[in-house]
């Protein structure tokens, strides 16, 4: 099996790293980014068919040079094979369809020049955009079925098909099983889970983990970088010259008139703290 | 040749590598076939025929030829397994050599993409399309709150422009056409929808297909003579997992582009300085009739509005997006109301069937928040050290009689790693906010929560709310009784103790001051 995995950076939301100036504006400069949190899933899917079937696992970004720390990040997660960069200043304020162009291309080129891959993954919403759009539009370049919300996977190499479980939301929430016919998209929702039921496959899952450790940290030697001129792509369609949407305005959220008076509290002042216990006695557990 | 016998997978895997010849890579199949019959082997070898007959698949005559037959591509130009890439081989077998050696600056071939790229210039462009999914044979709640705020922006726009333009709903399923007509009580002016039994329920590639066939109008002419346009002007969908989807392939198909998940829209005039879309640097150009898409950041405290724009020299209509559920309501439906129910025609590939749902069931209910005397919602406070905040949040339930612990849209989405034990309290089932439940307990404890607007929505119905958290302008002060300006994970643990204790004892308050 050969897959290809997309990854994308975004900054660092966690507590302590990302950085916000007065206005409540993402600081991206003193921002760190790190690997979208979403994509660990797609990343968890391409070694779940890595361990059980062999095969090998590419991983793919669009973004600038500085992403490279993320394509290690996933080589590591993922044991990926190889890493493919798609940094390219025309490239650069892409919106997703601009972006799913350019991945599209890549893909495109990857399975001209080195395979015929039988899978691609990605990840559901960005931590940034949050459209969860890219994952379809790249798949609708393609033109390949795709199954996408998915939260279980076994793939049948010998009958070239997946069967997969997915999430459907609506009045009522449902969840389906479907087949398809490889190759495939397969976008994983953030209830992904990986199984490896068989004791072979955990020996493999450690076995891989080992072989990765030393390839990680020279991971620059398996990394290709290809810019626009590499993908055949014009200006015109790609990055921010290829998009349709821009954004306009950002403007904060009015804020509401306060609704409540908040009594403030410090946690050493004792009267404040006995006063805020009583309002909770009531809901205390009886003995 | 090869004997794959000999050779490790691995092995295998090197020397195939050298080999080009589609014929001696068969034969090699076919002998570990008839020898050791490895999977791993057998795919490898596979791989390589199928690189071999990958290369060079595609030249620019076809590509081209691609783009300007949009209207044939039911024809099926992909089938469903790999045995087509060798046919796709034979075919472009003279045109070894890609475009690239040409001059590289030049880019002399277009974009290849272009064959997705089905650009229209200067077209014409009326009314507001919505599509209405279905469940269950009913048409969802947020397909009827589109229809309703479409309703309403299309009344103001022949107020503001003169101009009537419809409500045009789309409904996709088998056995549909009632639901057609449910359509137009909600609000729209003209239902278009296409049935079909294998069409029960939603497959990518059909409904994208389908959804952009209708929009450029193409089809029987007595189906679609009641417009004349190109395509729409505007087109929402629900930001739903199979909405969402549909939305970035149809948009994808019509060439244009689309801001998800959004909760506010209104039409207006927008002046715009960006070069791309002016044409010209330091040139100002006002666009007309711009859907202005607001949705939330994922900070939570912003709103981005998102306009598509064309460009010169290449439309982007429809100007597209996906809508949550619940930002809108739906208008009183009126069974009188008049309109227009058309079917669509249109032949659907067998190649696009190439997902099969085999099975499908409703959603055992996750945990429901609802009902509870008191919740403890933790947010983001809890980073420093995720695992142990949701301990501390815990312990805190169970201090009470009748608690459940509810987690911030930004636990779902946070990268922490949490360990095994606290891990299913971690998951969207326990989201609290305008995409999660909505709770109004007696009481409602906060803890390392901002107050983001969506959240605000999923329990300012509380009866006492009370916030810790270190910073004392966090907006949830301002939708609080009380605020304990601290940290979580000083200030929970004292009020579970008291809570089990039945007092504040002295001694917890003099131990936690320990800066």
């Amino acid at each position: 099996m050969r897959s290809a995995v997309l990854t994308k950076g975004v900054p660092d939301f966690s507590e302590g790293a990302v950085s916000f100036d007065e206005d409540g504006h993402l600081e991206r400069g003193k921002t760190p980014t790190v690997m979208n949190p979403n994509d660990a899933f797609a990343l968890e899917a391409a070694l779940q068919t890595k361990v059980r079937h062999g095969g090998h696992v590419s991983v793919m970004s669009m973004g600038p040079p500085g992403y490279e720390s993320v394509l290690q990040e996933a080589m590591a997660s993922v044991y990926a094979d190889d890493l493919y960069l798609l940094s390219d200043r025309e490239c650069a304020a892409a919106d997703t369809w601009a972006t799913a162009i350019t991945l599209c291309s890549a893909l495109e080129k990857y399975q001209e020049e080195v395979r015929k891959l039988d899978l691609v993954f990605a990840g559901f919403k960005t931590a940034d955009g949050e459209t969860g759009q890219t994952g379809p539009q790249t798949c609708w370049g393609l033109e390949w079925p795709i199954v996408t919300h998915a939260i279980a996977l076994d793939v049948d190499p010998d009958e070239r098909t997946l069967r997969a479980k997915r999430l459907v939301e609506g009045d009522v929430d449902e969840i389906e099983t479907v087949e398809a016919s490889l190759p495939c998209v397969v976008v994983t929702d953030p209830e992904f889970e990986p199984t490896y039921r068989k004791a072979s496959h955990r020996l493999e899952h450690k076995r891989l983990r080992a072989e990765t450790e030393a390839r990680a940290e020279s991971y620059d030697e398996h990394l290709t970088t290809w810019d626009h001129v590499d993908m055949n792509l014009d200006p015109d369609y790609i990055g921010l010259d290829g998009s349709p949407t821009i954004v306009s305005s950002v403007d904060p959220i009015p804020k509401a008139p306060s609704e409540r008076e908040a009594t403030m509290i410090e946690p050493d002042d004792r009267d404040g703290m006995e006063r805020l216990l009583e309002e909770m006695q009531p809901f205390a557990a009886g003995d | 040749m090869v004997d794959p016998d000999e050779h490790t997978v691995d092995e295998l895997i090197e020397e195939l590598d050298t080999i080009d010849d589609e014929a001696e890579l068969n034969a090699i199949l076919e002998a570990e076939r008839g020898g050791r019959d490895r999977k791993t082997a057998r795919e490898a070898i596979e791989e390589r025929i199928a690189a071999v007959g990958g290369e060079g698949d595609a030249t620019e005559g076809e590509y081209e030829e691609t783009a300007e037959t949009v209207g044939d591509e039911a024809g099926g130009e992909e089938a469903g397994d790999g045995e087509l890439e060798e046919e796709a081989e034979e075919e472009s077998a003279t045109a070894e050599e890609p475009a690239e050696d040409e001059d590289e600056d030049e880019l002399s071939h277009p974009t290849r993409d272009k064959r997705h790229v089905r650009a229209l210039e200067d077209g014409h462009y009326e009314d507001v399309w919505v599509y209405c999914e279905t469940q269950e044979g009913e048409l969802l709640d947020v397909s009827k709150e589109m229809l309703g705020k479409a309703r309403e922006l299309m009344d103001d726009y022949a107020a503001e422009f003169g101009d009537e333009e419809n409500v045009v709903a789309v409904v996709i399923g088998d056995d549909v056409e009632g639901l057609a007509e449910e359509c137009l009580a909600y609000g729209a002016d003209v239902a278009v929808y296409h049935e079909d039994p294998r069409l029960e329920r939603f497959l990518h590639k059909p409904y994208a297909e389908i959804t952009a066939h209708m929009a450029r109008g193409q089809g029987s002419a007595e189906s679609t003579n009641w417009r004349e346009y190109d395509e729409p002007r505007y087109f929402l969908f629900p930001a739903t997992n199979n909405g969402r989807d549909l939305s970035a392939q149809t948009q994808a198909e019509l060439d244009s582009g689309l801001a998800s998940d959004c909760s506010g829209l209104f039409i207006g005039e927008e002046e715009v300085a960006n070069p791309v879309k002016t044409g010209e640097p330091g040139v100002k150009k006002t666009f007309e009739r711009v859907l202005h898409m607001k949705r939330p950041d994922f900070s939570g405290f912003e709103y981005s509005t998102i306009l598509c724009l064309d460009n010169p020299g290449r439309d982007f209509h429809p100007q597209g997006c996906s809508v949550i559920p619940g930002s809108f309501e739906p208008i009183e439906p009126d069974p009188e109301r008049e309109g227009l129910v058309v079917e669509h025609e249109m032949d659907l590939a067998e190649d696009w069937f190439r997902v099969e749902i085999t099975d499908h069931d409703r959603l055992e209910a996750g945990v429901d928040l609802t009902g509870h005397e008191v919740i403890v919602c933790l947010g983001r406070g809890i980073g420093d050290d995720p695992t142990q905040g949701i301990e501390l949040g815990l312990d805190l339930v169970d201090a009470f009689d009748d608690a459940a612990l509810g987690i911030t849209r930004g636990i779902v989405t946070s990268s922490y790693q949490f360990e095994g034990h606290v891990e299913e309290y971690t998951k969207e089932e326990r989201q609290i906010g305008e995409t999660g439940q909505v709770v109004a307990p007696d009481l409602y404890v906060a803890a390392g929560v901002s107050g983001a607007v969506q959240h605000k929505v999923g329990m300012d119905e509380s009866e006492t709310i009370v916030a810790i958290n270190t910073d004392p302008d966090a907006r949830i002060r301002d939708f609080s009784d009380y605020f304990v300006e601290g940290d979580l994970f000083e200030v929970l643990p004292r009020l579970t103790e008291a809570i089990e204790a039945g007092e504040l004892r002295l001694e917890a308050v003099a131990d936690g001051g320990d800066d």
